[in-house]
C-alpha cells in the first residue's frame, strides 16, 4: 500500500521557520515508522534528520510525534495508524534542533534536580535485598527509558516550561518508593516546589504518550500523598 | 529555576490538601445554600425569612463560614492557575498582592452582608 509522509523540516542554523516536505512510500502494514524515515533517508532525501539508536523500543532516543501523539518511531507499525497519510512532527515542547531532533538539555536538567540515583550511605555487606513486595512498589517506574514522551505532551509544561515534568516526576517517584533508598526525603523535597508536583493537575497526557505503558498520573498522585503524609 | 512554597510550612502538601477538602466543604455547603434558596422560595429568599433565619447564630456562623471557605478556595484556585505559568517574580508577587487585597474587600462585603441581620 501506498502512504504519504508529511514531515516537518527545520534547520536551526539556518531556516526562519519549520516547513513541510512530503514522501510517498510503498510500505508493508507491518512495517514501523522508524523504517519509513530510514527509507526516506537512504533512498530520498538523506539530509533527512532524526535520532534513533537500538531501534528496539529500549534507548528512548526516537521519541516523535506521528499525527499529533508522541510515540516511539521504532516501536509503532504502519497498521497501528490506520491513516493514509502520517504527519511526523518533533515532539512538542521543546526547542528543534534539526528536524526531528529536538534539544533534551532542559529534559536532563529538570530529571537531575531529582538526584535520580539510590542515596545510600555505606556500601552494602553483599547487596541490597528487597522484598518482593517492595520491589512490586517500583515494577512500573523502573521501566522508564527516558524517551521524554510524557514530559513533552505535558500541557502543564507547556504553560510553565519551569515545571520539572513527569519524566522527573516519576524518576523521583522511583528511588523515593525504593526501599533500599536511606533518604526519600531529600528526592521528595527536590519537588515540593511551585514548580514540582503541585503542578500536575492531572490531565493524563503523559500516560497516553508514555510507549513503556507506565501510569505516570498514578504515581504522581502517590508521591503527593506521600508528601501530605509527610507534612501532617 | 523554582521557587519555594510561601508561608511557614515550606511545602505545598497543606495547601494542596486544604484546597481539597474546602472544595468537598463548598460542594455541601452550595448545594444547601442552592436548595434553600432557589428551591424553597417561601421559606429560603424572601427578606422576612432571610431576617428570622439569621437571627439564628447557627446560620450565621455557617455563612461566615461559606464566605471565608469560598474566598479561600477561589482564590488560591486562581493562584494556582496564575502558578501554571511561567512569569517573572515580581509579577507573580504582584498579582499575588492584588489577588490578596480583592481577597480581603470580598471578606469585608461578605461578613458586612452576614452581620447586618
Ligand atoms: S515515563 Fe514513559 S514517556 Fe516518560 S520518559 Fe519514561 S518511558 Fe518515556
Ligand atoms: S531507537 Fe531506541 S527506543 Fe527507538
Amino acid at each position: 500500500m501506498q502512504v504519504t509522509f508529511s514531515i516537518q523540516r527545520y534547520d536551526s542554523s539556518k531556516d526562519k521557520k519549520p516547513y513541510r516536505q512530503e514522501f510517498k512510500l510503498d510500505v508493508e502494514p507491518t512495517d514501523r515508522i522508524l523504517d519509513c524515515l530510514d527509507r526516506i533517508k537512504w533512498d530520498f532525501e538523506g539530509s533527512l534528520t532524526y535520532r534513533r539508536s537500538c531501534s528496539h523500543g529500549i534507548c528512548g532516543s526516537d521519541a516523535i510525534n506521528i499525527n499529533g501523539k508522541n510515540m516511539l518511531a521504532c516501536q509503532v507499525l504502519i497498521q497501528d495508524i490506520k491513516k493514509k497519510r502520517i504527519k511526523i512532527d518533533p515532539i512538542p515542547g521543546m526547542p528543534i534542533i534539526k528536524d526531528l531532533v529536538v534539544d533534551t538539555t532542559d529534559f536532563f536538567a529538570k530529571y537531575e534536580v531529582v538526584k535520580p540515583y539510590l542515596i545510600a550511605k555505606n556500601p552494602p555487606p553483599k547487596e541490597r535485598f528487597q522484598s518482593v513486595a517492595d520491589r512490586a512498589l517500583i515494577d512500573e517506574a523502573v521501566n522508564c527509558i527516558l524517551c521524554g514522551a510524557c514530559t513533552s505532551s505535558c500541557p502543564s509544561m507547556w504553560g510553565n516550561p519551569n515545571y520539572l515534568g513527569p519524566a522527573a516526576m516519576l524518576k523521583a517517584y522511583r528511588f523515593a518508593f525504593d526501599s533500599r533508598d536511606e533518604a526519600p526525603a531529600e528526592h521528595l523535597e527536590a519537588i515540593d516546589t511551585s514548580d514540582g508536583v503541585w503542578r500536575c493537575h492531572t490531565i493524563f497526557n503523559c500516560v497516553e504518550a508514555c510507549p513503556k505503558e507506565i501510569n505516570l498520573t498514578w504515581h504522581i498522585s502517590q508521591l503527593k500523598k506521600k508528601m501530605v503524609e509527610r507534612e501532617l | 529555576m523554582s521557587y519555594k512554597h510561601l508561608g511557614s510550612r515550606n511545602s505545598g502538601a497543606p495547601g494542596w490538601l486544604f484546597q481539597r477538602i474546602t472544595g468537598i466543604v463548598l460542594i455541601v455547603a452550595m448545594v444547601g445554600h442552592y436548595i434553600l434558596m432557589h428551591y424553597t422560595p417561601t421559606s429560603g429568599h424572601s427578606f422576612a425569612s432571610t431576617f428570622e433565619r439569621m437571627q439564628n447564630p447557627l446560620w450565621k456562623v455557617f455563612y461566615l463560614s461559606f464566605v471565608v471557605v469560598g474566598i479561600y478556595h477561589g482564590l488560591n484556585g486562581v493562584w494556582g492557575v496564575v502558578r501554571d505559568f511561567k512569569m517573572k517574580r515580581w509579577l507573580s508577587m504582584t498579582i499575588l498582592g492584588a489577588m490578596i487585597i480583592l481577597g480581603i474587600a470580598f471578606a469585608v462585603f461578605g461578613f458586612m452582608n452576614v452581620l447586618v441581620f
